[in-house]
Formats: C-alpha cells, structure tokens, sequence
C-alpha cells in the first residue's frame, strides 16, 4: 500500500513521517516514533490504554487514522515531564498504589490529568465517570481513584 | 518490623519506569528485519480440514503444519489414572477442533500485510457437527474430537460414599443446579512472540509475555527437539497474567521455529479478537449439589456432580484435568464437612482449551458451596452466618485434616465471618426490606490453598512438578545487591517485595537492591508465577539466599576487624564488632577490588550464593476471606447496584500490606465481573459471540466499588515469615457473595438466580420465573 507523508507535531517536535492510509495514529506513534509508552489494549477504543492528548484533549489513538491528525498536536505519556500536574499524579499513582503490571498506566495518566484540570470539583463519584474510558484490569481503580482525588484536594489547598 | 523491611508499605520500586511509559513490552521491542506474524485461524469450530490455498506469488511467506514438521505436538498428559491422552498440533493437521486454532502463519513487514496475506489463504474443510455443549459432549453418538477415544471426556475422577440414609435423619436437603460462564481472562496486555536466532550462540531467543518463563524454554525445547542450553527464554514487562500466560503456545513454537528457519526476528502480538474469541478458556463449570443439614444447620453430607468445559486440547503445563480433578479436593472448603460423595468430568468440546484462570477451581466451587450454604439457611430459617459458623473450622483444630486429606495451617475462619458481619449494618437491610426495598445481603467465605509443592503435584503427573524454589544473592563490587529468581513479576511489584526481604535479612536499603527475574540465561530454573507461591517461595529462598550471603559478609568483616570469630554480628547493612564496624559495600569492594586484603581462610565461593528453600510441610498455606456484599436491585431492569463491599482477609504475615491490599482489590474486581459482567457465549456451532471489549464486559471504575478491607494475620507455621500465599483469593469470593446477595434481596419474590453472569437478562427472567 502507498505510503503518504503526515506532518505533526509530537511532544513539542515537528515530524514528517510516512505511513499508509490505514495507519492507526497509535501504531505511527509507537512504530515508525519509537513512542512505545502509549499502549494498546483492544483497538477498537474501548479499553483508552492508547489514550494520549490530540490539541489539548484527551483522544485514543487507536481509532484515529494517522492521516486524519495532519497538522495536529499530539503528546504521549513520554511529553509529560516539565508538567506539574502529571508530577503530581505520578506521585499519587505510587503513593495510592494505583498501578500493578502497568499497561493501563499512560492512558489513565493522561485521562487523569485531564480529569483535575477540567473537573477542579470532582468528588469520587464523577471521577469513576471519567474514568469509565479506561479499562484496568489489575487494580479494582481503588488506588487509581485515590490518587485523584488526592491531587484534586492538594489543588484545591493551594 | 523495619520501615523497609517485611511488614512495611514500602512504595514499589518498579513503579517509576511504568508510570513515565518506559515499561517494555513485548510489543515494544522491533529488531532490524522483524517479521510479523497474523495466523490464519479456524472459522469453525470442528471441521476436517482438506486443503490451504496460499495466495500467489507468496507461498514462501505463509507457514502451515506440514512446512514446518519440526515442531512435534504439544502434549500435556496426567498420570490420573484414566486420563486420556491427546496431541495439540501447533498448526492444525487433519482437524479443526475449535474456532480460532491456528492453522497457518502468514509473515509480511508489518502485521497490517501479515493480515492481508491470511485474508487471501483459501480455505478447504468439511465441517463436522460441533460439539458445544459440555453437558450433552459424551452422548452417545455425539462426534469424537478426538478419534481415538471412547467419548468426548478427558477425565472422570469420583468418590464414592453412601449418603442414601441422610434422607431420613437431615432436618433440611436442597439440590441446586448452577453454572458459571466461560470467560476470557482478559490481561490488558495480550500475549506477545519474539523469536529470534542467534547464530553465535547457536540459540533461541524467544521473549515473550510469559508468566513463566523456564517451564516455557523446557517446552519449546521438547516440542523442537532442541537442548534446553539451545533455548534462552526472555519475559520482559507483561502486562498482567492471572494464568492467561501460564502456558506453552502454539504461536510460541510457531514463531521460535520460523526464526530458527529464516534466521530473522520474528514477532506475533496477540490482537483483542485473538484474545477474547481464540483464547476465551476458562471458569465454565456445571454442578448438581445436593447438601443435607441438621435443625442447627450443621452439614451432614454433600453430593456434587461436577462438569467442566474443558475444551478441545490439553495445555501444557497445567493439562486439561487440573480444574474439574481439583473439585473433588476443594469443594469441603473451610468447613468441616463429614461425608462426600463427588464425581467430577473434564469434558471435551470444540472450544478453546481451558487454562486455570486467577483462583482456578476455587471460584466455581465457592460458588456452588456458599449459594448451597445459603438455600439451606433459608430452608431452616437461620441465617448465613449462623450456617457459617455451624460449619467452619474451628481455630482451637489447626492444623487441620479434612476429610479429603487437605491440611490447613492456622486462622481463625469464624472470626473473619464474624467481623464482616459486625462491619456491616445488617439490620439496616433488613429493616429496608421490610419497607419493601429490594436490596440484599450476601456472604461467602473460603480458604485459597497457596504454594503448594512437591507433594501436592506430583500426584498430577501433569508436565511439571515444583520443587525447591531457588533463588541467587550476590554482591556488585560496588555493593549493590542483587538478587536473582526464575519466578517473574507481572504487577505483584516482586521488585519491591523481595527487596524487603533482602533488607529484613541483610539491612541493605531497599534502593540498593535490584531484581533480575524473566530471563532464563540470568536466573535459577523455577516453575514460575502462579498459584499465589511467589511471595511464599520466593521469599523464602531470598530470604535463605541472603542469610548465607550474610555470613560469609560476616566472616570478611570479622577478618577484617580483627574480631574474633563469632562476635562479629551483621546490623543496618555492616559487620559490627564491639565499637567497630565495616559496612557490607566496604566488604564487597574488598572481596572485588581488594583481595589482598582478605583472610586466607575465606570462603572461595565469594558474595555470590544460590539457596533453595521449600516449606516443610509443602502441601501449601491456607490464606482465608470472609466477603460480605450489599445489593440494590431495580426489579424493572434487573440492574444491579453493587452498595457495599466488606473483605476481611487473612494471608498470614503480610510482607507490604499495601501491595496484599492491591491483589484483593484486584482479584475482588474481578470476581465481580465474574458474577454480573463477564461472559463469552458459545452458540450451537461453537461459535464465540464477544468479540470486542463492547461484548464481553470488564468491569469499569463505576462497576467496582469502594472496596472495604479488613486483615487478620495469623502467620502460617510452615513459611520463612509466616506470609500466606494470597495473590488470587480476591477473584474467588465475589461470585458466591454477590450471588447470594441478589438471592437474600429476590428471597420475597420467590426469584433465585443460578448462572453466572447475573446479568439483567438473568434476573428478569428468574422474577418471571417466580411469578
Ligand atoms: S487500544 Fe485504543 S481504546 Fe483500547
Ligand atoms: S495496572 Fe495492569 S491494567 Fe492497570
């Protein structure tokens, strides 16, 4: 199959890179980028182990064609790391045991993140909600849930 | 207890690199001129296949059995007497047993052409008449999967009692009929290949998302007619397990045998449809319990009759008989049950083969045991937990012999029902229900046999028997310990906990200790992750690996202080002797960097030891649980709203309580979609009828509560520090409970539920059925 030229912006670079029409953006991401942080856990967006941020939102990018993100901003997991919010949430994360085997891990951040940004209000019920995108299989979200709405309150103190 | 070392909370190690998205995956390594793999499967469930056409022009790049005839069978036999033995063939030959069995592998550049190829294979086969149904499989007439067998049954296990008198004498027998649901266990990461060769030294190099990596390179090793020393097996990070990766794969041969072939990497990743329709294998079980019990509600005796789906193949290294054979040995559970009669079938079907899934038989069995418990106590009129508690074991007994010869180490089994109980306001439901709310309440309790050995399995005769587990402590010239196990850590945060162990035994910071595990060339052969043995076993040859380390540290350090020998202690990380002391990286630089300093009189093997260790007994610990679960039910819909979740839990001496809490929230998240979520059906054909993650349902942050958890911990008598194995309990108890809930809440509607999963279907048609 041809190959057509897409270019992006990813964690603050300008890249040119050739993939097929078919191309998913999380298999440009983790192939052709190197950018294996983000995950895939189903393919067909149920599960959000792919979710990374497309312009600011959280988006999985495993149902997004990598042609369609021509002239986009993409920021995986690995784009996070002068970020305070995702500092704190990482600190969460392993303060509340919020992960095990990991998989899930990057896309739950990213989801998080957007979850203390937008939602500066949520209690435990709206962030199960939110978080109903991504699936875990090894923790029962206990922990994940925790470190949340922990740094929901940090932020609310400051 | 230390802050660091056993008992302590000790925030994981291994977290930083996955939650900076540097963990690595399988899918996450691509050597230069990687291959890969989409395997043309079967679309049907049973069939005799005649012919595959391979695309033109690209015969070189699509594999079927017959090209690749040295892979020899799979073959996974217990020495049960009456087992029937079978071949799994890792490319279908002949036959097509069930739907998703891999019949070709198609290779391409990318996995996206790889597909394109299988697309285009022409397929010829005549199908036969599936058998989908365990319960009809051995009817008579009924086609055979397997040819040369008598019926479709792998094995049949029984123990005969008489129980005809108890009729006559029991104040209370019911009879239940109940069924749990095939399911896919569903890791979120799938399995993955990588096969390479290296010509150097003339080796396979086979990474792969494994559980179990030495049992893994023995069977590839077997089945291509290779030396062990040929075959270097590599399990990086897997993205969970839960006995989904417990087992040598068909695609794993495959893959191992086109890189040795073509002398090029070569990668398989399993996809969500692979995973959820090809390896949907495990918990479908079917019993008849018939319990009879005294007015006090004290069992006199039990009947089971037992089936087990056990699918079309034998897996190595757990073989097809594992699950159903186990019912007969678990299913008196923590009670003292006098009398038993059971029979139990591993019956063959055109459906994937059965793998022992997080809990294993335990899940099925408390199941039918605890929803048994509870129509006994409605039918006397006393509650659950009076049944409980006429049952249980009593802790003034242990250790205790059942009466199947199953020994339990130590607890306390009524206290946990006890103490969910009191954690729960249950008059509150009650009077709630007066008030004609439907909501119920439900308990289940059971004991988890962990890290059984030597004694246990032999009797199995299956591929492998654990032994004495090894681990190797050895010091860096710089000091840094390091230690190595064969058993991999796939979540359980082992990098953590044996570096808690390694500080309980040798005072060296945790930072300062690392874990190499996943990498036959690197550590001591193991059988590997599974049956909640790793902290039990693990730790205790780490912990036995370090104390020897510690001594030899010690007679360096004495030496070196000029003490006499045997007053020379190790505290905190150094040898201490009277005032002096010199810390085990100081010892360690001597012993590398130094040794002209050493005593002439020291032990050569140097700060490097490698220790086994087995509990004595090993017939395996006994962790124990108590769930307790409010239900809220909406009659119109049959939705149900999980309110409240109590676990009190026993896994003897914790090594990091936070990590224990993990595996019980887990495995209790699981259990629940065990009970109201998860299900792969099968129709008629044997077709599977989930294929995505929108069919078959896992349980998301809004299904699963706020689990509660309560531990007891009474240590084991037999283990390094009295720890329990505990990994899988969570996944056992949810079933019964929720169950048993449901049916306390649909008890006034004369409505019980008894199939899994209680999906609203489920419940509206048992409150249709009671109209
Ligand atoms: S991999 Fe994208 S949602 Fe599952
Ligand atoms: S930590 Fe394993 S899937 Fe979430």
């Amino acid at each position: 199959m041809t190959r057509r030229p897409i270019t992006l912006t990813v964690n603050g670079r300008a890249e040119t890179v050739l993939a097929e029409p078919r191309t998913h953006l999380a298999d440009l991401l983790r192939g052709e980028l190197l950018l294996t942080g983000t995950h895939i856990g189903c393919e067909h967006g149920v599960c959000g182990a792919c979710t990374v941020e497309v312009d600011g939102a959280p988006a999985r990018s495993c149902i997004l064609h990598a042609g369609a993100c021509e002239g986009s901003g993409i920021r995986t997991i690995e784009g996070f790391d002068a970020d305070p919010v995702m500092a704190a949430l990482r600190e969460a994360f392993s303060a509340e045991h919020a992960l095990q085997c990991g998989y899930c891990t990057p896309g739950m951040l990213v989801t998080a993140r957007d979850i203390v940004l937008r939602l500066p209000e949520a209690d435990e019920a709206r962030v199960r909600e939110e978080l109903a995108g991504n699936l875990c299989r090894c923790t029962g979200y206990r922990g994940i849930v925790h470190a949340i709405l922990r740094v929901l309150a940090e932020r609310r103190a400051t | 207890m230390t802050e660091q070392g056993v008992g302590a909370s000790l925030r994981r190690k291994e977290d930083a690199r996955f939650l900076h998205g540097r963990g690595r995956y399988v899918g996450d390594i691509a050597p230069r001129g990687l291959l890969e793999v989409a395997f043309l499967r079967s679309p049907v469930a049973h069939a005799r296949l005649t012919g595959i056409g391979k695309p033109e022009g690209a015969e070189e790049r699509v594999f079927a059995a017959a090209d690749l005839p040295e892979i020899g069978p799979i073959r996974a036999n217990s020495a049960l007497p009456g087992f029937r033995a079978s071949d799994q063939p890792a490319l279908a030959t002949g036959k097509l047993r069930h739907v998703g069995e891999p019949i070709a592998a198609c290779l391409a550049a990318s996995r996206a052409e790889a597909e394109d190829l299988a697309a285009a294979c022409r397929l010829d086969y005549e199908p036969l008449p599936a058998v989908a149904d365990m319960l009809t499989a051995r009817a008579p007439g009924t086609p055979l999967i397997h040819e040369h067998w008598p019926d479709n049954a792998f094995l049949e296990t029984r123990r005969d009692e008489d129980l005809s008198d108890l009729d006559a004498v029991a104040a209370a027998k019911v009879v239940r009929r109940l069924r749990t649901a095939r399911q896919s266990m569903a890791p979120l990461e799938g399995r993955g290949v990588l096969a390479e060769w290296d010509p150097r030294l003339e080796q396979l190099i086979l990474t792969s998302s494994t559980q179990m990596p030495h049992v893994t390179k023995t069977g590839l090793a077997e089945c291509l007619g290779l030396d062990e020393g040929q075959v270097r097996v590599i399990a990086p990070d897997v993205g969970g397990g839960f006995g989904y990766k417990g087992i040598l794969l068909p695609e794993e041969l495959v893959c191992a045998a086109l890189a040795i072939r073509l002398g090029r990497p070569v990668r398989w990743l399993e996809d969500r449809l692979e995973s959820l329709t090809a390896h949907a294998n495990c918990r479908e079980h079917h019993y008849i319990v018939t319990a009879w019990a005294d007015a006090g509600g004290r069992l006199l005796g039990a009947e089971v009759d037992a089936t087990v789906d056990a699918g079309a193949y034998s897996c190595y290294p757990f073989s097809a008989c594992l699950e159903a054979a186990q019912i007969g040995s678990i299913f008196p559970g923590p009670y003292t049950l006098p009398r038993f009669r059971y029979r139990t079938v591993s019956a063959c079907t055109n459906k994937p083969p059965i793998l022992p899934y997080r809990g294993v038989a335990r899940t099925g069995v408390c199941y039918a045991m605890e929803t048994t418990l509870d129509a006994l106590a409605r039918k006397l009129g006393l509650s659950a937990e009076a049944v409980r508690l006429a049952n249980l074991v009593p802790p003034e007994a242990m250790p205790y012999r059942n009466l199947v010869g199953k020994v339990f180490d130590s607890g306390d089994y009524p206290e946990a029902v006890r103490r969910a109980v009191a954690a729960v306001d249950v008059p509150r439901i009650r009077a709630r229900q007066a008030a004609g709310e439907c909501v119920g309440f439900g308990l289940s309790v059971f004991c988890e046999q962990g890290a059984h050995g030597t004694s246990v399995y032999h009797g199995w005769g299956i591929p492998f028997v654990p032994g004495y587990e090894q681990a190797q402590a050895r010091f860096t010239p710089d000091g840094v310990l390091e230690l190595r196990t064969g058993v991999h850590s796939h979540g359980q945060g082992l990098e953590t906990t044996l570096a808690q162990v390694a500080h309980e035994v040798l005072g060296v910071d945790p930072a300062r200790v690392r874990l190499v595990h996943g990498d036959t060339a690197l550590t001591p052969y193991s059988t590997g992750t599974w049956g909640s043995r790793a902290m039990v076993m693990a730790g205790g040859a780490v912990a036995e690996a370090c104390r020897l380390l510690g001594e030899r540290a010690i007679a360096i350090g004495a030496a070196l202080l000029q003490a006499e020998p045997g007053t020379a202690t190790l505290r905190n990380g150094a040898v201490q002797a009277g005032e002096a002391s010199i810390s085990l990286d100081q010892i360690a630089r001597t012993w590398f960097r130094h040794p002209q300093n050493l005593p002439r009189d020291v032990d050569k093997g140097g700060l490097e030891v490698t220790a086994g260790y087995r509990p004595d007994p090993d017939t395996g610990t006994h962790s124990y649980a108590c769930h307790a679960v409010t239900v809220r039910i909406e009659t119109e819909t049959g939705l149900v709203t999980i309110e409240d979740y109590v676990v009190v839990e026993d896994g003897g001496r914790l090594v990091n309580p936070m990590i224990v809490d993990g595996q019980v929230l887990g495995g209790t998240a699981q259990g629940i979609g065990t009970a109201l979520y998860e299900e792969m059906p099968f129709d008629a054909e044997g077709q599977p009828l989930a294929g995505t993650l929108a069919d078959y349902l896992l349980p998301g942050a809004t299904e699963v509560p706020s689990i509660r958890i309560d531990h007891m911990e009474t240590p084991s008598p037999w283990t390094r520090f009295g720890q329990k194995g505990i990994g899988e309990s969570g996944a056992i108890g949810p079933p019964a409970a929720i169950i048993n809930a449901i049916n306390d809440a649909l008890a006034p509607l004369g409505a019980e539920v008894t199939d899994l999963p209680a999906t609203p279907a489920r419940l509206l048609a048992a409150i249709e059925a009671a109209r």
